[in-house]
């Protein structure tokens, strides 16, 4: 009898042991898995404003600085993956805090052929963030106080040239999907960095002179005549009060049309909603 | 960049065709045979309707979306077509770009529903053999024979084991 039991033992208990040691070494592998990796925000004006171009009426234009101040940026994790062309709203399975505090980042730093500006990095949790939300936030201080985007920069055609400071204060707040580029971005894999980005198309504020006249984007943009009205001795410095008052409305809607559709996420749209309008 | 587009997809799930099979040996002979296999079908266009034609595709699979499944280009309707990996449920990003506009589209993709639901559209009996089910969910009963017959095995074994030997 004691031969039956002890045959038994070996032969159910054994294997549950053996069992029981799966389970532990799975439970391992599943912390091993949620590790996590870092992800970095950068923020990218693109080649319109590292390299200038021409506007749609036919100014070249070359950015010294091109600042924007970001505030409360968060990438997330959102199932179903969230699509800002439709009604649904953003649902996050995993949120990461990358900006808690007002930033101001110069787009146009660097050479011609700069990388978009690391803006900051943090540890995140293993994971793909395709959505990402951020502030466009007038700045508190410092020399673009007041302002939440500030162009400064030369504009010439046919001769006439054309040094700017154009200040915007519009508060805009931007809810957008998966970054839409070359490469795919925010996918975090353990001890791993990956990128998310804020994308800001200046184009569509003065057009561009590569595209035809009835493009859509020359058509909505406002161009940069109607500020090279305002220069006074080459020199143009201004701010969104003074736009609303010396622009004609229609181009003034334009414009803040313009401005309200900046962010993107590369090639990626975003949904956007202001908290002043004028 | 306001030209903006829309990534439609049309979750039909196409046909290719069919069923059965039927061969003959000879010596120069061509055969074909065809399997009926549910496909997804997406169309690309920019806001004013216009066709994303001869646009990139880029397809990631659920379970390795940092690296390309697919990749192709969109024909002249702006129309792309591909057929999932049959054991890969989840999400499936497409992502289609030309000429600095571009937009990616999820696509859940779960292999049960995908059969069950040709079946109903088409009354097909054998479409849930298309796709390999992941599903392995076993019913009460199947658990409770199961793990009868682990048990009996276990006591078979010991019996066996500890049967007297004949002298």
């Amino acid at each position: 009898m004691n031969r039956l039991l002890i045959s038994i033992w070996t032969i159910a208990i054994v294997p549950s042991s053996l069992v029981g040691c799966t389970v532990r070494e799975n439970t391992e592998t599943q912390a091993t898995n949620a590790k996590t990796g870092t992800l970095a925000l950068v923020a990218n004006g693109e080649d319109f404003i590292r390299q200038g171009f021409v506007s749609k009426d036919g100014w070249q234009i070359n950015f010294d600085h091109a600042y924007v101040s970001l505030d409360r940026v968060n990438a997330y994790s959102s199932d179903p993956p969230f699509n800002p062309s439709g009604e649904t709203q953003l649902k996050p399975t995993q949120t990461v805090s990358l900006v808690d505090k007002i930033t101001t980042v110069d787009l146009a730093e660097g050479e011609e052929d700069a990388e978009p500006i690391l803006v900051t990095q943090t540890d995140a949790p293993v994971g793909t963030y395709n959505a990402l939300s951020w502030k466009l936030v007038p700045a508190q201080e410092g020399s673009t106080q007041g302002n939440s985007i500030v162009l400064k920069g030369t504009a010439s055609k046919d001769g006439r040239e054309i040094n700017f400071t154009i200040g915007f204060d519009r508060e805009l707040e931007y809810t957008c999907g998966e970054y839409v580029g070359e490469n795919r971005k925010g996918i975090v894999l353990a001890a791993n960095m990956a990128q998310v980005e804020t994308t800001f198309h200046f184009d569509h504020i003065f057009g561009d002179n590569s595209l035809p006249a009835e493009d859509a984007l020359n058509q909505e943009a406002i161009g940069f005549e109607p500020f090279a009205s305002l220069a006074q001795n080459g020199q143009l410095k201004v701010n969104q009060s003074d736009l609303a008052k010396k622009l004609n409305s229609e181009e003034y809607a334009k414009l803040q049309q313009a401005i309200t559709g900046l962010g993107h996420v590369g090639e990626g749209h975003c949904r956007s909603s202001s908290n002043i309008e004028r | 960049m306001t030209n903006r587009h829309k990534l439609n997809y049309l979750a039909s799930f196409l046909l290719f065709a069919s069923l059965g099979f039927s061969r003959q040996v000879l010596a120069h002979g061509a055969n074909i045979v065809y399997q009926q296999t549910p496909a997804i079908e997406v169309k690309a266009t920019y806001d004013d309707g216009k066709p994303m034609s001869n646009a990139q595709v880029v397809i990631y699979a659920p379970d390795n979306p940092a690296i390309p499944w697919l990749k192709g280009k969109t024909n002249e309707e702006g129309k792309f077509s591909f057929i999932p990996q049959s054991n890969i449920s989840g999400n499936w990003d497409i992502k289609i770009r030309q000429s600095g506009h571009g937009d990616i589209i999820s696509i859940p993709w779960q292999t049960e529903n995908v059969a069950s639901t040709v079946e109903s559209r088409d009354n097909m009996p054998n479409s849930s053999n298309w796709l390999a089910s992941a599903n392995n969910n076993y019913n009460p009963i199947q658990k409770v024979v199961m793990a009868a017959t682990g048990v009996w095995g276990f006591i078979g074994t010991a019996l066996f084991f500890s049967r007297q030997k004949s002298s």
